[in-house]
């Protein structure tokens, strides 16, 4: 059967899973903006905006004969835990003869559940099963380390192209992985390719950091988010995000690892955000206040147009701003967003921490 | 104390409880003018743009209620009605946004949690709270909260009868209009009942002969059984609601048509029109979605409710024929 899924900043981790399950994979490929249009298209007007992106490459990679979507469903209380309902509809209503397999965590009907992981193992023994999840998760964590690194290392790097591509080699590398010694190797090779470019970091007070929250599909997806973090470090910041695939993974498969981490975000929203509304706007405030902790010069809110819990976190970030001494730029994303657009306020948001900090030396300065 | 009431949200569902819960606890209670144009802007100049308009008629009514002098605004939050099922985020991250978001409120806000079973609100361990700031005892609380639940009951029995929700809330007892078409309309408390955002829509309605029902109107049974038997419910308690009656009303042959009446911004409604939308059309149940923003034109609206109107009487001579 051939099989595909939505296309997030987590496709390597679907990709993977399914083709060391040995199923016939459909790799999703990453939005374009006819894919959005095509998306717009066939989605509800008001629909959130990554549901509208879903849509398109849902309808892109139908064209390549697929047979059956996986896709999780989410407990909500947001939006996205029916994203996958509402697809299937709309999709099956045009006339597309395709299945969907909406995994919903366990608890709300157990037997369906066990079904569905039942298509998916196939023949494979559970054991190969744990050893395929095993194999994925490390390749997760090791994506990542490195994805740190290179945006970090990216604001000071003089050839930014060639990292650039560096970095696309690498990621390919990781998605032709096989075992967890493969990572190993692939994560090796990386750290020396990068030691490479011998980037020296300026100075901890030279540094500008800059941390990313909001929403998971706009924070994820460089595809969707304008390349955000390439344009601010090639602004000279290093940035940061909230969430990375491990991040993704420990949420919807090992909810009990990242705990003591979300109590200690959960923990530092107290007072803005007081119970889990949805989305991640709790943990986004929290975080917010975690970049400032962790001495970070700015942060950066990204969310989906009219996306409902992070709108309550943006009604509070200019409190947030003034409680921290810390500038906060909210910026919403949907199909209209012009590049353009971003580009200036990213800009503009740079020079004014770059400004900050000068003058705050300068005050140090005369204070002695 | 003077205890503020914002007329916005679910004043429109629970107004006759929380008026005799803080009238029996000794309170004065002052509920905000009716929802104007100027009142409106101040909101929308509080509010973060890309929220729903009635998220900004709240923030408006709030202020409003300042202006006034009030000693403490009520603004709950509500978390759950029934088990396993919440409500849109804006309303679980409500006291958290108008807090956080306009300075002059801080200090003046009562809020609590609301968690419940059923729509009956009046369990005492969501009110514990209240003995220390309206220095009562725990008898006189659950007494003022059986009295309010006693005539919260009453208006919900009546909104059943068919007595029209807009009257009753100002303490008046009128029927729905009896009419030729009958017409399903879908939409949340405070869209069908704030007569400046909706543009007076069920009056009109009436007006051009239709029978109006909406959900409040539906017995219980039929919407919590609908809830029930869904696989996998929505996670809004009121857009589960919309969900049954709007179900129901697909598959009631005496329903002519469905209206849904949804704010500009709504994101549970985003996910909801869609799946009744394509569901009566397959059943051949004409289905219309009117938009409310915070500038809808009137004659739009009025143009639209004609034309549909036109149509269902049209197809019901064609149906008879
Ligand atoms: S968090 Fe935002 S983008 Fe995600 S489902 Fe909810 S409204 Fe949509
Ligand atoms: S249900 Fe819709 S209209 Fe109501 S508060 Fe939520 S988003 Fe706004």
């Amino acid at each position: 059967m051939r099989v595909s899924f939505p296309y997030m900043g987590s496709t390597i981790v679907y990709g993977k899973l399914l083709e060391l399950l040995g199923h016939q994979v459909v790799m999703p490929e990453p939005p374009t903006r006819k894919t959005v249009d095509l998306g717009v298209k066939y989605s509800p007007e008001f629909a959130c905006f990554p549901f509208k992106v879903i849509m398109g490459t849902y309808l892109e990679t139908l064209e390549r004969g697929v047979e059956l979507f996986v896709t999780t469903g989410g407990q909500g209380p947001c939006r996205a835990g029916f994203y996958g309902e509402l697809h299937k509809k709309i999709i099956q209503n045009m006339g597309y003869d395709v299945d969907f397999i909406v995994l919903d965590p366990p608890w709300r009907d157990y037997e369906k559940f066990f079904r569905q992981i039942l298509t998916l193992k196939g023949d494979n023994s559970w054991f190969k099963v744990a050893e395929v999840i095993h194999t994925v998760y490390k390749m997760c964590k090791s994506v990542d380390i490195i994805e740190k690194l290179i945006t970090t290392v990216r604001a000071y790097a003089g050839d930014r192209a060639a990292l650039n591509r560096s970095w696309r080699d690498i990621l390919t590398a990781y998605s032709q992985i096989e075992t967890a010694r493969d990572v190993a190797r692939v994560e090796e090779e990386a750290l020396r390719v990068i030691e490479k470019y011998d980037i020296k970091l300026p100075p901890q007070e030279k540094r500008i950091r800059i941390g990313i929250v909001g929403e998971i599909y706009v924070v994820m997806e460089p595809s969707i988010n304008g390349n955000i973090e390439e344009i601010l470090n090639s602004l000279g910041a290093e940035t940061e995000r909230s969430l990375y695939l491990s991040t993704y993974i420990d949420e919807t498969i090992f909810p009990w690892i990242g705990r003591k981490e979300k109590k200690k975000l959960i923990k530092k929203a107290s007072g803005y955000i007081d119970l889990n509304i949805g989305g991640h706007a709790r943990l986004s405030v929290g975080q917010i206040v975690d970049f400032k902790d962790r001495g970070f010069d700015g942060v950066i809110h990204l969310k989906p147009f009219a996306c409902l819990p992070e709108l309550i976190s943006e009604s509070m970030l200019e409190k947030l701003s003034a409680d921290l001494d810390m500038p906060i730029l909210s910026l919403s994303i949907d199909e209209q967003t012009a590049e353009a657009n971003i580009m200036t306020r990213l800009d503009a948001f740079v020079d004014f921490i770059k400004y900050g900090k000068a003058y705050s030396k300068e005050r140090v300065s005369l204070s002695v | 104390m003077k205890i503020g009431i914002p007329r916005s949200l679910l004043y429109y569902y629970y107004y006759p409880f929380w008026q005799t819960l803080f009238a029996e606890l000794g309170n004065e209670v002052v509920v905000s003018d009716p929802t104007s144009g100027d009142q409106l802007n101040e909101g929308v100049k509080e509010s973060v743009s890309e929220i729903c308009v009635p998220m900004k008629v709240h923030i408006g009514q709030v202020l409003n209620l300042l202006e006034k002098g009030v000693d403490l605004i009520y603004i709950p939050r509500f978390v759950s009605i029934r088990r396993g099922i919440t409500f849109c985020p804006k309303f679980l991250g409500l006291p958290d946004m108008i807090k956080n978001s306009i300075a002059a409120v801080r200090g003046k806000i009562l809020t609590h949690e609301i968690r419940a079973k059923t729509d009956d609100i009046s369990a005492y361990k969501n009110y514990t709270i209240f003995r220390d700031i309206f220095r009562v005892s725990k008898g006189e609380l659950k007494k003022a909260l059986e009295a309010a639940r006693q005539n919260w009951l009453k208006f919900r029995a009546l909104q059943q009868e068919g007595y029209k929700t807009e009257k009753l809330l100002l303490g008046e007892k009128e029927k729905r209009e009896e009419g030729l078409l009958k017409i399903g309309v879908l939409g949340y408390v405070y869209n069908l009942y704030d007569r400046f955002i909706n543009m007076d829509f069920l009056d009109r309605l009436e007006e051009l002969g239709a029978k109006i029902v909406t959900f409040e109107m539906l017995d219980g049974d039929i919407v919590d059984r609908f809830i029930k038997n869904l696989r996998k419910p929505m996670f809004w308690e009121f857009t589960n609601r919309l969900m049954a009656a709007g179900y129901h009303f697909i598959n009631s042959a005496d329903i002519d048509g469905i209206i849904h009446i949804t704010a500009f911004g709504c994101g549970p409604d985003s996910i909801l029109g869609p799946f009744l939308e394509i569901d009566a059309g397959q059943k051949n149940k004409p289905f219309m979605t009117l938009r409310i923003d915070e500038q809808t034109g009137e004659s739009h609206l009025i143009t639209r409710i004609e034309a549909f109107l036109d149509l269902l009487k049209l197809k019901k001579r064609s149906d008879i024929a």
